[in-house]
């Protein structure tokens, strides 16, 4: 087979779930940014709320599976204990990157961040989901809601793209193979 | 005369509009309470106070702070949904709160924030 099926997972998790995640945020925000109050009359703002609402809860669902699979699917075999007396560490990923002190701060660093900020990007879009169902248009007309909205997800984007970034770093130089 | 769409679409879209605020603003406040939640647990863990136990033992005690985080997260959510849905509430500090807690949340959870415990 071409790949491992714990390479598979990480593709899933990485690529397909956060990586689907980082682009309906990026929808999100460039949204919010051009159904700004002041232009919605022209722009009708009234009609986006519904896809808007189905957006946000679209990238909502995204960060929970990211979270979801990457903390019960690919992190267990990541984290997984080498057997006394093994010399070769590649299939056991965080080993092989603490044992190098080079690399060990993409775990010591890296790894232990992605444990928790993830989860905490779900929670915060899932906050911003239920506002642009249960209140729609009114995300875009209140600019209280629309602030808050708008600085939820940005944190969800940088701290999303942020993980990203370290779990390529990470698969670079000890892929779950 | 005929009662067409836009009609009852603008009388839907205003019933929105008019809706209170506040179970929009214990969304957010939860989210912040979650959040913080999660970097309280972490810090706990890392200076020794308490372990959160794996939920899944394959993954260790991350997963248990990620659990007890959702479901701090989901509690507040709930009690504060309940307390506030039906009214309108000053966003103002609401909003300060939560960003305050969402900013310690997520310092709690870097690294080198620990070694200064």
């Amino acid at each position: 087979m071409l790949f491992s099926e714990r390479s598979l997972w990480t593709m899933i998790h990485g690529i397909g779930l956060g990586g689907g995640a980082l682009l309906a945020l990026g929808a999100a925000l460039f949204a919010l940014y051009l159904l700004r109050a002041g232009d919605l009359r022209s722009t009708g703002a009234g009609r986006a709320s519904g896809p808007m609402a189905g957006l946000t809860a679209f990238t909502a669902l995204m960060l929970w599976l990211t979270s979801i699979v990457g903390m019960f699917v690919v992190f267990p075999p990541y984290r997984a204990t080498p057997p006394e007396g093994t010399t070769d560490l590649a299939p056991f990923p965080r080993a092989l990157v603490l044992a190098d002190p080079e690399t060990a701060w993409l775990h010591a660093f890296g790894m232990e961040t992605k444990e928790h900020l993830p989860w905490i990007a779900a929670m915060l879009a899932t906050a911003v989901a239920f506002v642009a169902w249960r209140h729609r248009a009114k995300l875009f007309e209140d600019p209280h809601l629309r602030r808050m909205g708008t600085i939820l997800l940005v944190i969800c984007f940088v701290g999303v793209a942020y993980t990203s970034l370290l779990g390529v770093f990470l698969n670079k130089v000890a892929p779950l193979e | 005369m005929e009662t067409g769409a836009p009609e009852h679409a603008a009388t839907a879209e205003a019933a929105l509009v008019g809706r209170p605020n506040g179970a929009a603003w214990a969304a957010f406040l939860a989210a912040g309470i979650g959040t913080f939640a999660m970097g309280f647990f972490v810090i706990l863990n890392v200076a020794g106070i308490f372990a959160a136990p794996a939920v899944y033992g394959p993954s260790g005690g991350a997963s248990g702070r990620a659990t007890f985080a959702v479901i701090a997260w989901l509690i507040s959510w709930v009690v504060l949904h309940r307390r506030w849905r039906d009214r309108h509430v000053e966003p103002g500090r609401i909003s300060t709160v939560t960003l305050v807690l969402i900013a310690l949340g997520i310092l709690a959870t870097f690294p080198p924030l620990w070694e200064l415990l």
